[in-house]
């Protein structure tokens, strides 16, 4: 089972960090250094804890509440 | 379906400001759609003016973006005249509870097939952060610099009373019970609507000691309470600031007769 | 049967099947007897909150390919004004019938004026031109009704008929002619995703119905060629404002009419609608007046006054109200030889006499 984790794409984040906020297990922190758009974008902390990166990429994500509320369509899935 | 089978990949990355609940929306609205099995070809969005109504320009479907207040106007005529077309509406508090209230209780009580998307941030974003019909009591605007005189608009028990068919609310940090509720509006007879209280950080949030998304966020979210627990007996029911509370939840599914049907264009 | 009916008559022939409206005196009775006929003819009636609602309605419908109208008032025109503007912008084929009674405000309901005439062309902000025909018999109700068909679209523009409470009201017969020419608007065959609003020397984009796959924008706001909203770009609001105003006067040619009789006279008088009647009798009695009847109000029939005002020696124009179509004329009689360009205003709903007249052409 190869484990998925979630990624930003830094060319759309624009640092609001409501996926800090909605994350039941802390995955996402406020970041520090900015971003090329001159956003500061969040750091995914703790990518293990993630329950959907868990699963198999191929497997229906059950959580998934960052990519739902991102308003900036700034996360997706990366397969390792 | 992709998201950006959806969307205008073209016209990205969108307007919107950073935080915006709008974002959330679209998200939020694309699943519910992909979901829904509608044909995209035969979708119709209507807008309003406002934010909100800027959604539909991003979608790639046949789209009309109207006057201020009057996309439930447009819709209607749309959907009469030809019912096989699926139309969706995209409006804001201020395009739906002030300019467009008149619209607004009609098409409720008409009870027309119509999915109406209303994105509530409690102020006027757009034109740069007035008082909306639904800014709480007391708290700052650009035209309320000291304190809103006024009490707010229940948008959704407005609905509920002028007859709308299914009228939900939700925050942005219900995504999962939002998209359940517009996959409902969608599929759903008659006027089916669904509020969704957003957060603005620019106006609402910056004027309000609310000084992130995060925290305008968190301020939806932990002022919410489901409306089955809130609406009992002892409340006051003329305390129109809604105990500064938001209520949430589905609030009625009932099946009247669409209008479609009571006029004889849709058996 | 009276003018109103026979607008609806008219509207239905030219193949309407979509009226939104609000009871306003005196068009009520277009509303009311297109309640009846369109459900006769598979159509859809339906009668809204208010006028805004109503013209709303009717451009969301034309959208989906339905002929549609409205019918309304002073009160009501004025509502409409806003969304009126939108359709131009939009270039959504409506007609709107505006019965004319005395204004300002709700003034006199059930009495005939011309108060809109310039409301008709300058009503709703920004650069925008309409077209507006000013009937004056229940025969014209029912042609001109047609006409406004074929002219919005055509030219993708809403479309005025001008009438008033008089011209409403007034019962008479008409006559259907076997052949009518019925004019649809040109739709995009294929798909259009991008460039909907592409346009050839005409000027007039070809029009992409909703429901067809054509997945395009359509929007108020200052837009390019695509439909996407592009509003800060002068080039881009110049292009468009030009094109939308040009595409009518391109077609000045085919879009203006006139009635003129004795278009040689030293005594011409310049009358549409309801005065137009009196003059009729007028011109039984006196060889040296003539009539010049704009009958396509807007774009006012320019070229043809100009003819005509050769020869005139003094220009009468008859209005029921304070001077509006008055200034049209002066404009273009001032350039001919013609000294005497003079208004002749009835207030209050009587029609201009053909003995006051003939005073006037003493």
């Amino acid at each position: 089972m190869t484990p998925v984790r979630p990624k930003i794409d830094e060319t759309y984040c624009k640092g609001c960090n409501i996926c800090v906020a909605i994350c039941p297990v802390g995955v996402y922190t406020v970041g520090k250094s900015t971003s090329a758009r001159g956003y500061v974008v969040p750091i995914i902390k703790k990518p293990q804890e993630c329950v959907d990166s868990k699963r198999n990429p191929n497997e229906k994500k059950k959580c998934e509440l960052c990519i739902y509320v991102c308003p900036d369509q700034a996360i997706d899935w990366e397969n390792e | 379906m992709n998201f950006f089978d959806f969307y205008r990949q073209d016209r990205w990355p969108h307007m919107f400001c950073p935080g915006c609940g709008v974002g959330t929306v679209m998200n939020t609205f694309y699943r519910a759609f992909a979901e829904s099995g509608l044909d995209q070809n035969k979708t119709v969005f209507v807008a309003g003016i406002g934010c909100s109504g800027r959604i539909p320009g991003y979608i790639r479907a046949d789209s009309l973006h109207t006057t201020h207040g009057r996309p439930l106007a447009f819709a209607g005529g749309i959907k009469v005249a030809n019912p096989k077309l699926k139309v969706v509406v995209f409006t804001g508090d201020g395009d739906l509870g002030a300019i467009g209230g008149n619209h607004f209780i009609n098409a409720c009580r008409r009870n027309i097939e119509l999915t109406v998307i209303c994105i509530n941030n409690y102020i006027y974003g757009m034109t740069g952060g007035q008082a909306s019909t639904t800014t709480p009591r007391d708290l700052l605007s650009s035209t309320t610099p000291f304190g809103n005189r006024e009490y707010p608009f229940d948008l959704s028990e407005v609905a509920v009373a002028a007859g709308a068919n299914y009228v939900a609310r939700w925050t942005t940090f219900h995504v999962k019970q939002m998209t359940k509720s517009m996959h409902k509006a969608l599929l759903k007879d008659g006027l089916s609507f669904v509020e969704i209280a957003s957060q603005c950080p620019t106006q609402f949030g910056r004027r309000n000691d609310l000084n992130s998304a995060r925290e305008v966020f968190d301020w939806l979210k932990s002022n919410s309470v489901p409306r089955s627990k809130a609406r009992d007996l002892s409340e006051d029911h003329l305390d129109l600031n809604l105990m500064g509370k938001i209520t949430v939840g589905e609030f009625v599914e009932r099946n009247r007769e669409s209008y479609m049907k009571a006029i004889g264009v849709m058996k | 049967m009276q003018g109103d009916e026979a607008s609806v008559e008219g509207a239905i022939h030219a193949g309407c099947r979509f009226f939104a409206g609000y009871p306003i005196t005196p068009a009520t009775e277009i509303a009311e007897r297109m309640a009846k006929r369109l459900r006769e003819a598979d159509g859809v009636f339906l009668q809204l909150e208010d006028e805004i609602a109503a013209i709303a309605a009717i451009i969301g419908a034309s959208w989906t390919g339905t002929k549609a109208m409205t019918a309304t008032s002073g009160p009501g025109f004025s509502l409409m004004q806003e969304n009126l503007g939108y359709a131009c912008m939009t270039e959504t084929p409506i007609v709107i019938i505006d019965v004319q009674r005395g204004g300002p405000s709700t003034g006199q309901p059930t009495r005939a004026a011309q108060g809109d005439v310039m409301q008709a062309r300058w009503g709703s902000h920004g650069d925008y031109e309409t077209i507006a025909l000013a009937p004056n018999s229940v025969q014209e109700m029912f042609d001109l009704t047609i006409e406004a068909f074929n002219l919005s679209e055509k030219y993708r523009v809403p479309t005025i008929v001008l009438s008033d409470a008089d011209i409403g009201h007034m019962r008479g017969t008409f006559v259907v002619s076997n052949s009518i020419d019925i004019t649809d608007r040109k739709y995009h065959l294929k798909p259009v995703s991008y460039n909907a609003f592409a346009y050839d020397e005409n000027l007039i984009p070809n029009f992409p119905k909703f429901g067809e796959g054509h997945r395009v924008h359509i929007t108020g706001l200052t837009h390019d060629i695509s439909g996407y909203p592009k509003t800060t770009d002068p080039k881009v609001h110049e292009a468009l404002v030009t094109r939308l105003v040009n595409k009518i006067r391109l077609h000045r040619n085919n879009i203006c009419r006139a009635e003129i009789i004795n278009p040689q006279a030293e005594k011409l008088i310049v009358a549409y609608g309801s005065p137009s009647n009196s003059v009729y009798e007028v011109l039984n009695e006196r060889a040296d007046i003539g009539l010049f009847r704009p009958i396509t109000v807007w774009p006012f029939p320019e070229e043809k006054l100009r003819e005509s005002a050769q020869y005139a020696k003094k220009i009468l124009v008859l209005e029921m109200n304070m001077g509006q179509l008055y200034w049209e004329v002066e404009r273009i009689a001032r350039q001919s030889p013609c000294e005497k360009i003079e208004l002749f205003t009835k207030l209050g709903g009587d029609v201009h006499a053909p003995d006051e007249i003939l005073e006037r052409c003493a």
